[in-house]
């Protein structure tokens, strides 16, 4: 299949997009197989020398800034995975202590016994084997690999034995022997071709290491040979007074897969403690913050992309492992082909060391900027634009710091309720906020001013009166939330809008009035209290006010954030010079990502003068023509059919449309050479019959070997099976 | 093996745990590395005196016969035995009694259980590492004595080291005349114990190991031997394997329900309360399962819930205070009996005091009861879709497809779906029989992959009419592309089966293995009306 | 122990390690002259003095003395023509395969004639080995005599060991002797053409002892000898008191009740074991209790005594599928067992309904218990649930089970009966 997209899909884009675009439809290839330079190398040959060379050493230039950002982006994702576990880990581990003081509680058997043949003596629980069921609640398994590599790790800085042991070592071919030589090479360091548990005992007597426990981890319960796992459950279970050994076993769907897999007497064995880790949901929201909400690194992505990237999470594979990858693609690709984008990096730079460094590459960027500018609007302010760039790109960063954080609160008003997925795409709608914009206010789709839109109302509608719009809901939870809750909300908008200071001070305000109520209430419950509440309406009106009060607070949040929304909320498609930061080119990602290359065959199967670009039967739309290639004509054919396509009908047909070619070569020669026309004519008959079959057959095998049909089975000889679908 | 907690091992553990205390402060300073070199007591069971005989019938309940029957088999110092058969089902005792026994008798023996010895070579590796005092350590780098695969080996190895040691305890025994050593092997026979025989006969090798086993006493033609076979299963369950004389059997049968009373009753601190405990649980337990293993955890926890009410556990329980217990452990006996495998999920701090156990325990294969109504783990909608399929390619009939995914989506599904209905009453006995016996059915990757694509397709325009603000344009039409993907991960899930080849084309089909209450589930996540596909015989 | 009664305990290990000991128990059976003892004696013999190759089967059911017979005959001809024998000793169950076959006959041989012998030598190098002794031997007039302890178990294979012994025997200059000992009585059958042309059909024949020869066998084995270090009264009481045993009518039926099953001489053994065992030490005097006991101790019946340890679950379950199989369900599994477990519990509603994962856990206890179990190998990805089950028990033990289990609930004999 890979080799259907590498072959079919450039080709496809040569014919339809002009060449040079088409190198940057590659890119995604071989930027995923980290060929930078390499592509950098094919661009010189196709541009002007002198071209060249600038195009080169900028695209140097964009190459780092790449780096340095995604480096950026990367760390913090990955930081942000590693501390998502955490918890989870620390309550393993304190689980671990646990059950290892509950073993060692029957007696900790000496050098002697331990390392003898036969069992000790002790209680019947004491077979039962500590077994942690770690729940990683997704099916893929793609993100939990490392998860559990770390989990290893975290254990082993605990001080345990740890070994980690994956289904390939529970294979059937292998036996329990399998397990148990990867577990000893493992823990001893040494491979033995017969391994046993009484080795494994030896050693943990020798190293004289009594308290600290063994350790197994086991990734994926779900594909481990069962009869494997219960054999090796057993012999742990027999052991375990001996050696204590506790058993850590990955579950990736539901705790009923241990029932399913294992039968009861193994069951039996386990002494099961149930963890669970951070579902992928989570772990996404987390990703997308770190790495594109908290720290501003300049790039981001636009509307388009981000719903594609929701849906491609949702729909195709939800590892978060995907994403980041697609989020690396995007990445790549925005900084290898947007001209501007290098300014990115430098005003990512400009965090680090002052903006003065980057100054003389600013402006020699402005210049080619000048050149090639592919916003719409710039072309008439090319004069004014390198005295009054800086602070505008200065402007651009603190607009999107405002929008990320303007979000990071809506999140946060809406947690546990609204993914910030979600948000994250609503917010970055540019219809929503443009068609209320355009037809009142002129400026803003692209305005330079930061003139604070006028007429809000209407905007915030835009966002906010969207029926089912994830934002308004998150709203109307601030409506709704308790006073307790609402302190902490504000806690945190206090934290997230530290640098944007009206917006701070509304929100210190606020947490004062919060605060002067709680006072209030308190001391009128002392009051209560005091007059220990002699007539109860009284009472009822003061709780009345309360309740009043707090949701007059509730109200005065609700509004802060409308207005939040209303002025800080704008899609970075809406500012100015976004193409610096912003990627917003869906094709290429989804071309990257979804090869879909079944589909594409068959497209191009169908659809092939949109490559070939031949004169003859680009207007033909469907009906099949002599001069289509054989493939072609066959796979249009087998449209015609079920799912069972009868070779000879499928031959017949073929034959016909073939044929038309052949009659007319037969006239040509009719009238060229009267004489010894018949020997002539039969002997291109059978020529033309015989390579009809050829050509036939030759079509028949290349749509096997695209995977389009199946070849004829016992039963039913005479006919081929399509596996076509996708279409 | 069965809880035989006795007097003598409380005392043997603290011994030894002392030992190793005293042996790992040994390992802070001086070299501890290297234990003490094997000698011939470590043929011994290892107590520093002998139990008396007392101890030992008193230590397990309900077994005296059993072990006056042994000791008789074994018979006085130095006189021979035809082999023995101890049986019984699991946890009935008869390692650790056999064990005790041989701790009582104070005679050398060899043990080695085919559980842990899971093949011939480390069977016999393990036997005459024994024999020959050898143990695995990193000097040896945790090699074997000898090497040997080979029955004939085997014999040739073992009859070495067993004279050898043979000869050794023959001049123990002549000094043991003279005055008698602490902790000296009594007499000059060495017994070989084979525990767990009944699993040798799933090894590759048995219908060759286990006749050899079985006449390994005739073979060796050594009188000084004696041959003791510890196994689950009856004698007749070998006779597949026949071509030896039958050992002489000794059978233990389960504990009986005041046997079981007695057991639990042993070491237990508050006798009274306990005991009122056990007159609630133990006759309806005994109903279900009279395993000893099964019973002692099952009763581990519900003790735990009888005594929580009470302040002090000490306390002497009155009728009343019994009825009230009773009262409010009623429920949790209702519950526990109807459960085999509970997970506790601890929150926090020292575990038994807040475990709360999983209220889902009922299904095993989920035989029907309460599920959660979401599903608590993530999958891909594509992989939802492909599960779904799946479950309908798995229980509909094959030829019904076309009726129910035509392009109307099954709307009309109905009135065909009222044809099937109207089959006389047997031939539906029949079909369900069928569905009984061969479970859900296997289907080829084609008819699975056309059910996704109508599937999809169906859902797709469905999400046309509402579609909400976030369009899911990107979304559907793309489902297909890496279905194939989606159905290798679906598969490392186990939640679809690659079944066997189809006899007639060598193409290989798939088998669904999801319950229905979670394909309802996921058919819930999706909106999707999956009762409207699947068809009811 | 007790060591109250030293006599009795000595007499006691005297006896045992009679039982345990074939080529005494077998030294009555053999003086007889048309007994197989002189038969085989006197073939081999021959074939020794005459120096000749030879070769004979040794068949008869398990247990009834071939190879001890034997034994007792090689130990007489060591003793008469010393070093003119070399006995290589081979076995079906250890040696079935060529390879170490060869390599075990080296090694024996290397043992007899004080040779070296290296376990790295190769196929070729060990049969090389032998056909060379074979000459050498022969030409010493030293008779090589082969014993192939379960022959049949040689017949599978390619039987090379077979073939290259005895085609090497078919040279004048070799003296061997080979001495199949098979209890399948077809042996020869087994033997290819090539090998069994070269195989002299010489038999003989070992049959179960008849009724008397095991009276006098059990006198022979039981009775104390007088001139010992045994205290000369208590032998002679002890005898006394073993005849009045053996001749009591009781006793006669129990032996006939055990040997009815299984007539050969270690069967006895077996029975005779347990009784010795069995024998108080305090009077130390065989009684006929010991012997009761004893056959209670050896005839057992596993299916009832598992079915006695049934829980009542397990028993519900037996008898859904019993019913079934009245039912003439030609095949059925846990599932279609749970539906009729179900029906019976909505029809009358009996107490123990359980929930179907506690049923399938005692389904599993019955698997183990191997009173049920799978119709065939079960495949891989075919869960427990779905795989057809047999019952291993038939209806009337199922029915004897039930009676004699202890409160059996009535409900369960009715189903059983209707």
């Amino acid at each position: 299949m890979e080799m259907a997209v590498n072959s079919v899909s450039p080709s496809e884009f040569d014919s339809s997009t002009p060449p040079e675009s088409s190198e940057k439809n590659l890119q995604p290839f071989f930027i995923l197989h980290k060929a930078s330079s390499r592509s950098s190398h094919r661009r010189r040959i196709h541009l002007s020398p002198s071209k060249s060379v600038i195009k080169t050493d900028d695209l140097l230039l964009r190459m780092e800034a790449f780096q340095s950002v995604w480096s950026e982006i990367h760390s913090a994702s990955k930081d942000v995975l590693r501390d998502i576990n955490t918890s989870a880990f620390n309550d393993i581990y304190h689980w671990v202590r646990q059950s290892f003081h509950a073993i060692t509680s029957y007696g900790m058997p000496g050098f002697g016994q331990a390392t003898r043949s036969f069992p000790l003596l002790t209680h019947a629980t004491s077979k039962q084997l500590f077994t942690g069921l770690v729940l990683t609640k997704n099916m893929e398994f793609v993100d939990d690999l490392l998860t559990f590599e770390e989990l290893g790790l975290c254990l082993k800085s605990h001080g345990c034995h740890v070994a980690n042991l994956s289904s390939t070592d529970f294979s059937a071919k292998n036996g329990i022997g399998g397990c148990l030589r990867s577990l000893l090479r493992q823990f001893l360091m040494v491979s033995l071709d017969a391994a046993d548990m009484s080795i494994l005992a030896s050693w943990y007597r020798e190293q004289g290491n009594y308290n600290s426990p063994l350790i197994v981890i086991v990734d994926d319960m779900e594909r481990c040979c069962p009869s494997i796992l219960s054999v090796f459950i057993l012999t742990l279970s027999e052991w375990v007074v001996k050696i204590p050994i506790i058993l850590i076993m990955g579950v990736a769907t539901t705790l009923d897969a241990p029932r399913n897999i294992l039968p009861s007497n193994v069951l039996q064995q386990l002494c099961p403690c149930k963890f669970v880790l951070g579902s992928p949901a989570e772990r996404m929201d987390a990703v997308l913050e770190a790495a594109l909400l908290r720290q501003c690194s300049m790039f981001c992505i636009g509307h388009k992309v981000a719903v594609f990237l929701r849906n491609y999470f949702l729909n195709q594979d939800g590892t978060v492992t995907s994403f980041i990858r697609a989020l690396k693609i995007a990445c790549a690709q925005h900084f290898y082909m947007e001209p501007l984008s290098f300014m990115a990096g430098a005003l990512f730079e400009e965090d680090n060391q002052g903006f003065q460094g980057e100054r003389n590459v600013l402006l020699e960027g402005m210049l080619k900027y000048a050149s090639e500018l592919s916003s719409p609007d710039s072309d008439t302010r090319a004069e004014q634009i390198d005295t009054t760039l800086t602070c505008r790109l200065r402007e651009l960063k603190r607009l999107q710091k405002c929008w990320s954080s303007i979000v990071l609160c809506l999140y946060e008003a809406g947690k546990h309720k609204i993914r910030l997925l979600d948000i994250f795409c609503e917010a970055l709608d540019p219809e929503a906020y443009n068609s209320v914009a355009s037809d009142n206010h002129t400026g803003l789709g692209k305005g330079f001013g930061i003139s604070t839109p006028s007429d809000p109302s209407m905007r915030q509608q835009c966002f906010t009166m969207r029926k089912g719009g994830f934002i308004c809901q998150a709203i109307q939870k601030v409506r709704l939330l308790p006073e307790a809750s609402l302190s902490q909300l504000l806690k945190s908008w206090e934290n997230l809008t530290v640098d944007i200071y009206e917006i701070h001070d509304k929100v210190k305000e606020l947490q004062s009035m919060v605060k002067l109520e709680e006072g209030r209430i308190s001391k009128e419950d002392l009051t209560d209290i005091c007059i220990l509440c002699s007539n109860d309406r009284r009472h009822a009106s003061w709780r009345r006010l309360n309740i009043e009060s707090s949701k007059r607070i509730n109200e005065k949040a609700a509004s802060l954030i409308d207005c939040m929304v209303r002025d800080f909320l704008r899609p970075i498609e809406c500012l100015p010079f976004h193409e610096i930061g912003c990627f917003r080119n869906v094709e290429k990602l989804q071309l990257a990502l979804i090869g879909d290359p079944r589909r594409r065959v068959q497209l191009d199967l169908l659809e092939f003068h949109k490559i070939l670009w031949c004169s003859c039967c680009s207007r033909s739309c469907n009906i099949p023509l002599p001069s289509m290639p054989d493939t072609s004509i066959m796979y249009t054919l087998a449209q015609e059919h079920g799912d069972l396509i009868n070779l000879p009908e499928w031959f017949q047909s073929f034959k016909t449309i073939i044929s038309h070619i052949s009659t007319k070569g037969k006239r040509k020669t009719k009238q060229s050479m009267l004489p010894k026309k018949t020997k002539y004519i039969n002997e291109s008959e059978d020529k033309s019959e015989a390579s009809i079959q050829a050509r036939f057959c030759r079509a028949v095998t290349e749509l096997q070997i695209t995977g389009l049909i199946r070849m004829p089975t016992k039963r039913r000889p005479d006919c081929v099976q399509r596996v076509a679908f996708g279409l | 093996m069965g809880k035989e907690e006795s007097p003598q091992v409380t005392r043997r553990t603290t011994r030894s745990s002392s030992s190793a205390a005293n042996l790992d402060n040994v390992a802070e300073k001086t070299k501890a590395k290297d234990p003490p070199p094997p000698t011939l007591n470590d043929l011994l069971f290892g107590e520093e005196k002998p139990i008396t005989l007392d101890d030992l019938l008193s230590s397990f309940p309900g077994r005296r016969v059993q072990i006056l029957e042994l000791l008789r088999i074994l018979g006085p110092v130095n006189c021979p035995m035809l082999p023995v058969f101890i049986y019984g089902g699991t946890s009935t005792g008869k390692t650790s009694i056999i064990l005790r026994i041989f701790a009582h008798l104070n005679r050398p023996f060899v043990y080695s259980s085919c559980l842990t010895c899971y093949s011939p070579r480390i069977l016999f590796e393990s036997v005459l590492d024994q024999l020959l005092l050898h143990r695995k350590s990193a000097a040896n780098g945790y090699s074997s004595a000898k090497r040997c695969e080979r029955p004939s080996d085997f014999v040739n190895f073992l009859r070495e080291a067993l004279t050898s040691i043979l000869c050794n305890l023959q001049g123990n025994s002549g000094n043991l005349r003279s005055k008698k050593l602490e902790g000296q092997a009594n007499g000059h026979m060495i017994y070989l114990i084979f525990d767990n025989l009944e699993l040798v006969r799933e090894w590759i090798k048995s219908n060759t190991m286990l006749p050899f086993l079985f006449n390994l006493y005739d073979i060796l033609k050594m009188p000084e031997v004696g041959v003791i076979f510890i196994s689950n299963t009856s004698p007749d369950t070998y006779y597949s394997c026949m071509g030896y004389v039958e050992p002489t059997p000794v059978y233990f049968p389960d504990y009986t329900e005041d046997n079981l009373r007695q057991i639990f009753m042993r070491n237990q601190s508050n006798k009274k309360l306990y005991s009122s405990f056990l007159d609630i649980v133990l006759k309806p337990f005994c109903r279900v399962t009279r395993r000893l293993d099964e019973l002692s955890t099952a009763f581990s926890l519900l003790y735990k819930k009888y005594c929580e009410p009470l302040s002090d556990q000490g306390i002497v329980p009155n009728e009343d205070m019994k009825r009230r217990l009773f009262s409010q452990l009623q429920p949790h006996i209702a519950s526990s009996l109807n459960e085999i495998f509970r997970v506790i999920s601890l929150p926090s701090a020292e575990v038994g005091a807040t475990k709360k156990p999983k209220r889902k325990d009922t299904t095993r294969k989920s035989g029907g009861c309460e599920v959660p109504d979401q599903l608590d783990f993530h999958m891909s909608t594509s992989a939802k879709y492909l599960l779904i399929s799946a479950f309908l390619a798995s229980r509909n009939p094959a030829t019904l497809d076309a009726s129910l995914f035509d392009s109307t989506g099954g709307s009309d599904s109905r009135k065909r779906k009222r044809k099937p209905s109207e089959k006389s009453k047997e031939h539906k006995e029949t079909a369900e029989q069928e569905s009984l016996m061969k479970g859900p059915g296997t289907f080829p990757l084609e008819r699975l992959l056309a059910i996704f694509q109508c599937i999809t397709s169906v859902a797709a325009d469905e999400e046309e009419q509402e579609n909400d603000g976030l369009g899911i344009q990107a979304g559907d039409n793309s489902l297909m592309s890496d279905v194939l993907l989606q159905l290798s991960s679906l598969c490392n899930a186990s939640l679809i089966v690659k079944g066997g080849s189809c006899p007639l084309d060598g193409s290989t089909r798939y088998r669904s293995t999801v319950c229905e209450d979670m394909t309802l589930q996921v058919a819930r996540s999706l909106k999707f009306p999956l009762s409207k596909y699947l068809y009811r015989g | 122990m007790g060591r109250e009664n030293p006599a009795a305990e000595e007499a006691l290990c005297l006896l045992r390690s009679r039982l345990c000991d074939p080529n005494f128990i077998f030294k009555p059976l053999s003086d007889s002259p048309d007994s197989n003892y002189s038969k085989l004696k006197f073939m081999i013999s021959s074939s020794i003095t005459e120096a000749c190759n030879n070769s004979v089967l040794l068949l008869g059911p398990r247990g009834s003395g071939k190879v001890a017979v034997l034994e007792l005959v090689l130990r007489d001809l060591l003793l008469e023509y010393p070093d003119m024998i070399s006995v290589i000793k081979l076995s079906g169950l250890l040696h079935s395969e060529d390879v170490c076959a060869f390599k075990e006959i080296a090694r024996q041989l290397c043992v007899e004639n004080q040779l070296l012998f290296s376990k790295m030598a190769s196929f070729d190098d060990n049969s090389q080995f032998m056909i060379a002794m074979l000459r050498e031997c022969g030409l010493a007039h030293k008779t090589i005599v082969f014993v192939l302890d379960e022959f049949d178990l040689f017949a599978q294979g390619k039987q090379r060991l077979l073939y290259s012994l005895l085609d090497a025997m078919q040279s004048v200059t070799s003296q061997a002797v080979v001495i199949g000992v098979s209890c399948r009585l077809d042996a020869d059958q087994l033997l290819e053409k090539r090998v069994r042309s070269r195989f002299s059909h010489r038999k003989l024949l070992f049959l179960p002892p008849s009724s008397e020869d095991l009276q006098r066998l059990m006198e022979h084995i039981l009775s104390l000898p007088i001139d010992s270090s045994l205290p000369q009264d208590y032998a002679v009481e002890f005898n006394a008191k073993l005849q009045n045993v053996l001749a009591d009518k009781r006793f006669k039926v129990i032996i006939d009740t055990y040997m009815n099953s299984d007539s050969t001489a270690n069967h006895l053994l077996g029975f005779l074991f347990r009784a010795v065992s069995n024998m108080k030490l305090e009077n130390g005097f065989l009684t006929l209790e010991n012997f009761e006991a004893a056959l209670s101790n050896v005839q057992r019946q596993p299916k009832l005594e598992s079915l006695k340890d049934c829980s009542i679950v397990e028993l519900y379950i037996l008898v859904c599928m019993k019913r079934l199989e009245v039912k003439e369900q030609n095949s059925y599994n846990f599932n279609s067992m749970m539906k009729e477990y179900k029906s019976i519990h909505d029809s009358l509603r009996t107490p123990d309904y359980y929930s179907r994962s506690v049923c399938l856990r005692a389904f599993e206890h019955l698997l183990q218990r191997e009173l049920i179990s799978f119709t065939d190998k079960r495949g891989q990805n075919q869960s427990v649930e779905f795989h057809p089950v047999k019952l291993l028990v038939s209806f009337h033990e199922l029915h004897q089970g039930l009676k004699s289990y202890r409160s059996c609930p009535a409900i369960l004999q009715k189903l059983m009966a209707g």
